[in-house]
């Protein structure tokens, strides 16, 4: 049986999405059946990685009633990844679409759900695939709890913002504990001075531990080049020999540890 | 068949009878003690349902919240079903789903001689959709 996986953060542009992305390239790269989703209804941004501009069905209508969740997937194995098969969901990015998400009532949130709950069977088992990859909206909000009441595994990703490290924790304290979800956190963009140093590496997973109480899946520095190429390029699929794609060869293996 | 042969799946059925009504009685009971810890005010809001969302999940005291979960991503169950997920007992699985029936976020539905329990998303589409058709 199969995985999901959702990518979440407390705050926006801890780099959710290129982590996502990467990861599901990575996996598909091993060979393995992957389906990434975009469940940030209020700030979709698959799209424009993959340059979707129209879709017959969106992630929108699947959650809506008004179509399988198959015929919202958009296969990207013969041009995206080397080996393996990666599916792409897509939310609609158009601004009714987005307003119109933000409206739902409590019931439609209840429904929906029972459509992510139901993923488990029509993607893991009868799709076989072999992961599923929630990329989700930040914070507290339906669309993004809804995502991890869904998964197996969540990962809270966190930069070194004070800010984000104190909502963090709360967000932890106050929800995953709650829903008893297989958790482990990332730290990204750490400054690379401090990860350089083993000395003071180890000191700074002691403290995250600490005070998250989660296992630390892995502190990613921050890569320069990454932030230069804007969100254009798949590095596990074009560049994986970048650090950034070995470091996330230990997340994928931490995250069968969880 | 021979006659003790008989007798004995006789008793067997018997028996067997015996232990689906003392279930159900069990089950009754179950119910009554809910009613009683809720006292009088909730009978009045038995009939009023309301919505299992994430939010409400969140609300709930953890050892409803644990049933509850299981039971949307079960999508309908058993009180036996619903144990053998969160590994408590069928009788303390059975109190909570009631207790769940009675504060309206769940609905049960007796069929044949097992009760089955399911958060009632279906009705809520019909619903929508017949509200859609008319508009």
């Amino acid at each position: 049986m199969g995985k999901i996986i959702a990518i979440h953060s407390y705050k926006g542009g801890t780099g959710k999405t290129l982590l996502a992305i990467n990861l599901a390239a990575l996996y598909a790269n091993q060979g393995k059946g992957v389906c990434l989703l975009d469940l940030d209804f209020r700030a979709p941004s698959l799209q424009a990685v993959f340059k979707v501009h129209n879709a017959e069905y969106w992630l929108n209508d699947y959650l809506n009633g008004v179509c399988e969740i198959k015929r919202t997937l958009r296969d990207f194995s013969q041009t995206h990844v080397k080996r393996g098969k990666l599916l792409v969901g897509f939310a609609n990015p158009g601004t009714e679409a987005i307003r119109e998400m933000t409206a739902k009532d409590r019931k439609w949130e209840m429904k929906a759900l029972g459509r992510l709950l139901s993923l488990k069977t029509s993607l893991l088992n009868d799709m076989q695939l072999d992961y599923v990859i929630f990329d989700t909206s930040p914070g507290l909000q339906y669309s993004s709890i809804n995502a991890i009441v869904s998964a197996d595994v969540a990962l809270v990703v966190s930069g070194m913002d004070i800010s984000d490290i104190k909502g963090t924790q709360r967000m932890i304290d106050e929800l995953y504990d709650l829903f008893e979800k297989k958790t482990g956190l990332i730290m990204n963009k750490v400054f690379a001075e401090i990860l350089q140093s083993k000395t003071h590496r180890a000191d700074l997973a002691k403290q995250l531990m600490n005070s998250y109480n989660l296992p630390l899946i892995e502190m990613i520095p921050c890569f320069c080049d990454i932030l230069k190429t804007g969100g254009t390029t798949i590095f596990a699929s074009e560049n994986p020999e970048h650090p950034f794609i070995k470091t996330l060869d230990r997340v994928a293996t931490q995250i069968e540890s969880l | 068949m021979t006659l003790p042969r008989r007798l004995e799946q006789s008793s067997a059925s018997i028996l067997q009878k015996i232990k689906e009504s003392l279930d159900r009685l069990n089950e009754k009971m179950e119910v009554m003690i809910e009613i009683q810890k809720q006292g009088h005010s909730t009978q009045s809001q038995e009939s009023v349902p309301d919505v299992l969302d994430v939010m409400t999940l969140l609300s709930l005291p953890d050892h409803l919240r644990k049933t509850a979960v299981t039971l949307c991503k079960l999508d309908q169950a058993t009180a036996d079903e619903v144990a053998e997920q969160t590994k408590r007992a069928r009788a303390v699985e059975s109190g909570y789903l009631n207790q769940l029936v009675l504060m309206g976020y769940v609905k049960k539905e007796r069929r044949g001689r097992k009760a089955y329990f399911f958060v009632d998303r279906e009705k809520e589409e019909k619903e929508a959709n017949k509200a859609w058709e008319k508009s």
